[in-house]
């Protein structure tokens, strides 16, 4: 891993078209600006795991197989929650 | 907010998993950032099928062919508390000090996951919606203390461990 000692105000640039800024220094966090190419994908690493997630969770619908054991769930869903009377809970 | 098919007009969108959905724009719920995976993503359209309540369908009002299906998080762990960030709060236009109230100021909803046969649930991430102004984001707090969920046999959640 490459280790850079940056201060508020200073920059690095990765790749010659992604510039990464320190606006802000506090004493627990840093606030970082970032300037890329509208393509690339800026995210922080615990969204990188949910995003994959979200596209697994969108293709729910669209694989045919998958529209199988939904219809299945979606029965045990709302079976369940009849039975159980939560099907008004607040959301 | 009202979760349900619309009939009167204002948009329309014909979708391949929900048929063609009309609504209004005060039906509508407006993501600053998107969806991490779906940053572009910044109006979905929340939609309650009678038959499968408490399911949310949470469809895409630009793309026919993206929708999440989601619970309540309160029907998954009814325990379940909610940690926002200071990020999360800017986008929702919530005060910094505010403690909302779910079901009263604001929704959180699980978007489930295909898992084998069944399905898992996060609520690591959830989707919070403002109902005072109908802006939604995916809540990603590290503090969050509650992780995966997973349908097990008999219809219920279980905490996956």
């Amino acid at each position: 891993m490459l280790v850079i000692r940056r201060r508020a105000g200073e920059a690095i640039v990765v790749g010659g078209d992604v510039e990464i800024e320190i606006i802000e220094i506090s004493r627990t966090r840093v606030k970082l600006g970032v300037t890329a190419p509208r393509g690339i994908s800026v995210l922080r690493r615990e969204a990188a795991a949910v995003a994959s997630e979200n596209r697994s969770a969108a293709a729910f619908l669209t694989t045919g197989a998958v529209q199988t054991d939904l219809v299945r769930l979606l029965d045990k869903v709302s079976g369940k929650m009849a039975k159980n009377g939560n099907g008004t809970a607040d959301m | 907010m009202t979760l349900c098919l619309h009939q009167s007009a204002g948009f329309a969108i014909d979708t391949p998993h929900l048929g063609k959905i009309t609504w209004d724009s005060c039906s509508e719920l407006f993501l600053p950032v998107g969806l991490p995976g779906f940053e572009n993503e910044t109006r979905l359209i929340p939609v309650e099928v009678p038959a499968y309540r408490p399911l949310v369908f949470l469809q895409s009002a630009e793309h026919p062919g993206v929708c999440f299906v989601s619970l309540p998080v309160l029907t998954i762990c009814p325990g379940f508390e909610l940690h926002l960030t200071e990020d999360d709060r800017a986008n929702l236009l919530l005060d910094a000090a505010a403690q909302p109230a779910i079901g009263a100021d604001i929704l959180c909803l699980a978007i489930l996951l295909p898992s084998g046969g069944g399905a898992e649930a996060n609520l690591g991430a959830p989707v919070v919606i403002n109902l005072h102004n109908s802006r939604c984001i995916q809540s990603l707090s590290p503090q969050a203390v509650f992780g995966y969920y997973r349908l097990n046999d008999s219809g219920a959640w279980e905490a996956v461990c």
